[in-house]
């Protein structure tokens, strides 16, 4: 699977009998998605998709070539992706989860910390879930210019002066 | 059934204390507390908690919006790993 496709959903299963699916999305705003369309399956099969309507959970929606129940089937579980270029542009300061996980943590100093595993939001601003050889568990570094206050996406790694004891 | 207002809200004391402590020293430090059940007063704006779940200290960072809640209610307890697919992270 190719590093610039990102997940934005998956297919349950067919919704009626005219080949329409069942959509799980999972971007942010649910009904983006249709916005990514075409978007690809895991084995590169490519559908331009028409979102029809909610339903419980999700959407019902209509894929391009997908005319009969059993192909709506044959399509259950399939996940779907977009490609990272068209996610639109996001102002300064603002970054996809997608663009943070992965980046190496190193602090003032230079010495690498670890890497972001994860994006994490409970309430009280963006968290980074850094890992790391030295770690014993993942830490939760606050994602604010005091704390991270370089991000260089084209180097692949974030420059952080982490409040006193995190990494401890 | 609400808190009495002449009771004042609810904080456990060694958390005051630490948060005096932190705002002494002036150094940007996490404060671990374990107290999920104390309130957020206007005295800890702008300092850094970390709050235990019962597996790790979660990062808090206090902010005016979150004075009168608890402390617990910014540290879930269950981990849920959701898709980032177009989720946004922005730098405050």
């Amino acid at each position: 699977m190719s590093d610039d496709l990102i997940c934005v959903g998956s297919i349950g299963g067919a919704f009626g009998v005219k080949g329409d699916v069942r959509l799980k999305s999972f971007c942010a705003q649910p009904s983006d998605i249709a916005d990514y369309s075409p978007l690809v399956t895991e084995d590169g099969r490519s559908f331009t998709l028409t979102l029809l309507g909610p339903v419980k959970n999700g959407y019902s929606a209509r894929f391009s070539g997908v005319v009969t129940k059993e192909d709506a089937d044959a399509l259950s579980g399939e996940k779907l992706f977009a490609r990272r270029e068209q996610l639109p542009a996001l102002p300064d300061d603002e970054y996809y989860h997608t663009d943070l996980e992965g980046l190496e943590v190193v602090d003032t100093g230079g010495v690498t910390l670890g890497h972001v595993k994860n994006v994490q939001n409970h309430g009280a601003g963006d968290l980074l879930e850094v890992h790391g050889p030295k770690l014993k568990t993942a830490v939760l570094l606050p994602f604010t210019l005091e704390a991270v206050p370089t991000v260089d996406l084209k180097a692949g790694r974030i420059i952080t002066d982490p409040p006193h004891g995190l990494f401890e | 059934m609400s808190r009495s207002v002449w009771k004042g809200p609810f904080v456990d004391a060694y958390v005051l204390k630490k948060a005096e402590a932190s705002r002494e020293s002036g150094r940007n430090e996490v404060i671990k507390i374990w107290s999920r059940r104390s309130t957020i007063l206007p005295q800890f704006v702008g300092l850094t908690f970390g709050v235990y779940n019962g597996h790790k200290h979660i990062t808090v960072n206090v902010t005016e919006d979150m004075i009168g809640q608890k402390f617990g209610e910014y540290s879930p307890t269950r981990t849920y790993y959701g898709h980032a697919a177009d989720k946004k992270a922005k730098r405050k």
